[in-house]
C-alpha cells in the first residue's frame, strides 16, 4: 500500500556545505528533511520508492532510458568523497518493472547501475531508523528528449497504482526541483516566482496542472526536474501539498513537500 | 540564442567530446590521468586536436559551441578544480 508521498530537493550544497552557501538556509532545508524522517518513521514505511532524474552517472549517451527501475539486491555510488549503499527491495523493483510493462510502459531496467547523488541526497537526510530498503526509479530529465510531463504524470498514476496494491507499506518520494540551471547563464537566477505560484497550485490540489505544462516550459523556468513531481503527482491525485519550506538560495529553489495518501 | 533550450540534444559529432566530460566528472582514475597529462588521457578517447584544446582551456563557450553538454561541462570543471585547489566542503 502506498503510506506517504514527499518531494525533496536534492542540490549537493545542502549534503557538502560549501562556504559559498547561506548556513542558515540551509540548516532549515535540514530541519524539513528531518521532518520527513519522522514521518517515515511514524507512517512505518516498510520501503522508499524513489523517483530521481539521474545527473548523466548511470546513464550516459551509450544508453538513455526515459524511464527505468534499478532491480539488483543493492545499489551504490559516489559523489565526490561521499560513498553510499543501499539495499534494494528486489521483490517490490521486479514488481514495479513487470506490472508497469503490463500497464503499456516500455521500461527500461538495470541490475547493475551507479546510483547517483540526486537518489542519494535526500535518502542522507530522510532515511528512517532502522532504515530501510529502497527502489530507484529515474525519469530522464538531463538528455532531451525527455518524456513529457504528461507521460510522467500517467506513469506516475499506474505507478500508484502497483504500489497501492503491494502489501508492503510504501513511501513514495520525488527527488529534485526546484528552478535551477545547472552548467548555464542563468545558474545565479532562478525562476523563484515561477517556483512560488507552482507551490501555490499544488498546495491547492490542482497537481494535476504540472501533467500540461509543456518541456519547453520546464526547461525554460529550469525546472527540468519536476518531471520527477509529475510522476509522484500521478499517484497522489488532487491530494492538497504540505509544504514544509520553500528556501531560495541563490542558485536552486529547495523544496520539501508531502502529499496525504 | 535566446530562443534555444538551455539543454539540447547532445549531437552524435560530440560524442567523444561528452564522453571525456562524463569521464572528468565520474571516473577519478581517468581525472587522475588527465590531471597527470591532460593529452595522453584525451588521445584514450580519440578527441580531435580542436575538442582537446577547448577541454584543456576550460572554454565552456568554446565547449558549449562544440555540442558538449552544459551539465557535463559544469560538472568536469568542478571536479577538476576539487582536485586541483582546497575546497572547504562542510564549512558549517
Amino acid at each position: 500500500m502506498l503510506v506517504g508521498a514527499f518531494a525533496c530537493a536534492h542540490t549537493p550544497q545542502l549534503l557538502a556545505r560549501p562556504s559559498t552557501e547561506d548556513r542558515d538556509l540551509v540548516l532549515r532545508v535540514h530541519a524539513a528533511f528531518a521532518r520527513v524522517k519522522r514521518r517515515l518513521e511514524a507512517l512505518r514505511a516498510d520501503a522508499i520508492a524513489i523517483v530521481a532524474g539521474d545527473h548523466v552517472e548511470a546513464f550516459f549517451l551509450d544508453g538513455v532510458p526515459a524511464l527505468a527501475v534499478y532491480v539488483g539486491t543493492e545499489c551504490a555510488g559516489t559523489f565526490g568523497r561521499y560513498r553510499y549503499r543501499f539495499p534494494i527491495h528486489e521483490p517490490l523493483a521486479r514488481a514495479v518493472v513487470e506490472q508497469g510493462v503490463e500497464r503499456g510502459f516500455d521500461l527500461f531496467y538495470t541490475q547493475h547501475a551507479p546510483l547517483d547523488y540526486a537518489f542519494y541526497v535526500p535518502l542522507h537526510f530522510t532515511m528512517p531508523e532502522p532504515a530501510v530498503p529502497i527502489v530507484p526509479l529515474h525519469v530522464n530529465v538531463y538528455l532531451p528528449p525527455q518524456p513529457t510531463p504528461r507521460r510522467c504524470h500517467d506513469w506516475g498514476r499506474a505507478l500508484g497504482e502497483i504500489l497501492r496494491a503491494r502489501p508492503e507499506r510504501i513511501a513514495l518520494m520525488a527527488s529534485g526541483g526546484m528552478s535551477h540551471f545547472p552548467g548555464t547563464d542563468r545558474y545565479a537566477s532562478p525562476e523563484f516566482e515561477y517556483d512560488r505560484r507552482l507551490l501555490e497550485t499544488l498546495k491547492a490540489g490542482h497537481g494535476r496542472e504540472l501533467a500540461a505544462i509543456t518541456g519547453e516550459e520546464l526547461d525554460k523556468m529550469g525546472n527540468i526536474e519536476l518531471r520527477t513531481w509529475a510522476t509522484v503527482l500521478g499517484a497522489v491525485g488532487d491530494a492538497k501539498a504540505d509544504v514544509y519550506c520553500y528556501e531560495p538560495s541563490w542558485h536552486h529553489g529547495n523544496a520539501v513537500v508531502e502529499w496525504p495518501v | 540564442m535566446d530562443d534555444q533550450p538551455h539543454y539540447r540534444f547532445p549531437p552524435a559529432s560530440a560524442y567523444r567530446l561528452n564522453r571525456c566530460l562524463f569521464a572528468l566528472k565520474s571516473d577519478d582514475a581517468f581525472r587522475a590521468r588527465f590531471i597527470k597529462d591532460a593529452h595522453v588521457a584525451m588521445a584514450e578517447l580519440g578527441l580531435d586536436a580542436d575538442d582537446a584544446a577547448a577541454v584543456v582551456r576550460g572554454d565552456r563557450n568554446a565547449l558549449l559551441a562544440r555540442g558538449a553538454h552544459p551539465y557535463l561541462v559544469f560538472m568536469a570543471d568542478l571536479r577538476l578544480r576539487m582536485e586541483r585547489e582546497a575546497v572547504a566542503f562542510e564549512f558549517f
